[in-house]
């Protein structure tokens, strides 16, 4: 499984390119995030799937004028902020903060879906979402 | 039997033995007797948001001088009804430009981090302070006194939070998300100080202590001190120039607003086996209410009690399923605070005291004193309802809001239960948009009120959702009556 943020064009905002990609390779996808105004659309989803598929998917997406990037982080704590209280942890949709053994919060990347819930409860302001 | 002058003994001679409540237990488990004669103290810790916390600080005259009757610092009002060029600082007011992101608690730390702030005072002038208006940017070092006097910290425990209700919730307690799915607890269980000396032996007036960084004192029981049902709590005292941002942290608290990280550590003496026997008290054997934050009164419904031990676990059981649980304290700090007060007496640097009085183990927590009777949904509601039915037509409803004045009407399916609401604005829209049935227009996902809720309460949530009013509905989702804005604005003006 794959991440990857999705940047639509204006032009592109208002087609269905995604159940058309879903429909053309079909693959299973999942949206984890998505914001559409005036100019653009950002989405980020999860691509099931072995290699040819993931590059199916990104070929079909580029073509139809999407532009498409893998995400390779998740969200970045900042450790010199962070007092590692905890209160990021259950509030976590996907469950990927917990404490490590020295009681340092841990972000699982792999589970991570970026919604960002974390970032406004967080009370030092230590959490940020990296855009690539 | 050991007495403080025997421990402070010891400590000079560089033989006390100091061990962290965290390690107590295991070390009285294996034999009570000998932990009680050897072991001279433990160190107790917790470092979480307390919102009653604040500075004193003087800035020494001007010239001309100015009396401040209002003063701000970093754009964060501080208090200043004392003396000429006194303020106190409080942690959870928030700041004018900023709101939420910066407030009392944050000054502190940029205080004692050593950056500049800015300070802006306003005064009536008088014969003897002419001044006016005074501006400038001070640091730590530029002021007189600079003390952290705080009126309640370090809760004994704290009850835990949930929400039942079927919107998210932020409060105090952090943020709770809408039907019970997840857990927010406070506190630090067997390590915290008053935990570790819940009879108040050797703690009171004049304790010194590890407060954020430096030495400090415990200046007596705290506000909302409540000993019976051992919510014991404690006023500190200690110099914020001494003090590290290490320990003294700003902090938000999404929707609720600003507070302060405060570092506490307090020595506990073990005098005898009594005293070892309570240091060595787990996280298992100290149980917590979950209190469900949905309902929005000062009592509010135990969901379950759970122990320490099962909230740390990071997962807790609510309604036969496991919902994910965080603390808002940081385990962490308090265990460095733990090890840096133990360091700290192990190098001769820090020496008990005897307090000159104990906590008062008697006091009892009142209630703010009512001046009348707060009225309820049921006292200002209208009982008789005008509603529609899902298979009514938009003109008939457009024909109801017209000839009753109102702006909205529920819909009521045949069952009696509510199925949706209407608004005059839905209907307009219905038109625009050529849309003929009723269920095709109406909003099924209605802000709704209970007969037993204050007024108060239904008002805020008519605010938060930006609604005139609201059905009241009963167990069965029946709807009994309707309340408006202005029912409730009538009392709430008499008031």
């Amino acid at each position: 499984m794959n991440k990857y943020i999705l940047k639509f064009p204006s032009d592109v905002v208002s087609s269905p390119v995604l159940a058309e990609t879903i429909l053309e390779t079909g693959t299973v996808l999942n949206i984890l995030r998505a914001k559409v105004d005036y100019n653009e659309g950002t989405i980020v989803i999860s691509v099931l799937g072995d290699e040819e598929k993931q590059k199916k998917v990104v070929e079909i997406l580029t073509r139809k004028g999407v532009e498409v990037s893998k995400l390779r982080k998740g969200i970045i704590n900042e450790e010199e902020r962070c007092v590692n209280c905890g209160a990021c942890i259950s509030v976590c949709p996907a469950g990927a903060i917990s404490f490590d053994k020295e009681g340092s919060i841990k972000i699982e990347k792999e589970k991570c879906h970026r919604c960002g819930i974390c970032l406004e409860v967080c009370p030092r302001r230590s959490l940020s979402i990296q855009e690539y | 039997m050991k007495t403080i002058e025997d421990i402070n003994k010891k400590i000079r001679n560089g033989d006390a033995v100091v061990v962290r409540a965290d390690e107590m237990p295991d070390i009285f488990e294996e034999n009570p007797k000998k932990a009680a004669e050897e072991v001279d103290i433990v160190t107790t810790g917790t470092f979480g948001m307390m919102c009653s916390s604040g500075a004193f600080i003087n800035f020494g005259h001007s010239d001309p001088p100015i009396k401040m009757t209002k003063v701000w610092l970093n754009d964060v009002e501080a208090y200043t009804g004392i003396a000429a060029v006194d303020t106190y600082i409080g942690a959870a007011q928030i700041s004018d430009e900023k709101g939420f992101e910066y407030g009392g608690g944050h000054v502190i730390e940029d205080l004692v981090a050593g950056r500049e702030i800015n300070l802006r005072a306003e005064a009536y002038g008088t014969d003897c302070y002419p001044r006016k208006k005074a501006a400038t940017s001070v640091t730590l070092n530029d002021v007189n006194q600079a003390m952290l006097f705080n009126p309640r910290n370090a809760y004994q425990r704290y009850n835990a939070a949930t929400n039942s209700s079927d919107t998210v919730l932020y409060t105090y307690m952090g943020t709770l998300l809408s039907n019970k799915k997840n857990v927010n607890f406070a506190g630090c269980g067997e390590i915290n100080p008053l935990m570790n000396d819940p009879e108040y032996r050797t703690i009171g007036f004049g304790t010194r202590i590890f407060l954020g960084g430096a030495k400090g004192y415990v200046t007596g029981e705290g506000t909302q001190h409540n000993p019976k049902v051992g919510f014991g709590t404690i006023s500190v005292k200690g110099n914020l120039k001494e003090m590290s941002d290490e320990y003294l942290k700003g902090a938000t608290v999404q929707g609720y607003g600003t507070s302060l990280f405060v570092g506490i550590g307090i020595p506990i003496p073990i005098l005898d086996e009594d005293m070892a026997r309570r240091t060595a008290i787990r996280n298992k054997d100290i149980s917590v209410k979950i209190l469900d934050y949905g309902v929005q009164r000062r009592d509010r419904p135990v969901v379950r009690e759970v122990s320490y031990e099962e909230l740390f676990s990071g997962k807790v059981a609510i309604d036969g399923k496991q919902v994910r649980s965080s603390p808002l304290s940081s385990m962490k700090v308090s265990i460095k605070i733990m090890e840096q007060l133990k360091q700290w007496i192990e190098a001769k640097e820090f020496y008990l005291t005897k307090p000159v009085e104990t906590l008062p183990k008697d006091t009892v927590l009142k209630p703010m004193k009512p001046k009348s009777e707060t009225p309820f949904v049921n006292d200002v509601m209208t009982k008789k309802v005008i509603y529609a039915s899902p298979t009514d037509s938009i003109g008939r409803v457009s024909v109801l809001i017209v000839d009753n004045n109102i702006d909205q009407v529920p819909i009521i399916d045949e069952e009696g239960k509510l199925a949706g609401i209407v608004t005059a604005w839905d209907l307009t829209k219905a038109i625009a948009t050529k849309k003929t049935r009723l269920e095709d227009i109406m909003t099924t996902k209605v802000i709704t009120s209970r007969k037993g809720e204050y007024v108060d309460v239904v008002a805020r949530r008519l605010g938060k959702h930006q609604v005139n009013s609201t059905p009241v509905v009963d167990d069965d989702r029946k709807v009994i009556g309707i309340v408006t804005s202005s029912d409730i604005n009538k009392v709430l003006n008499r008031r």
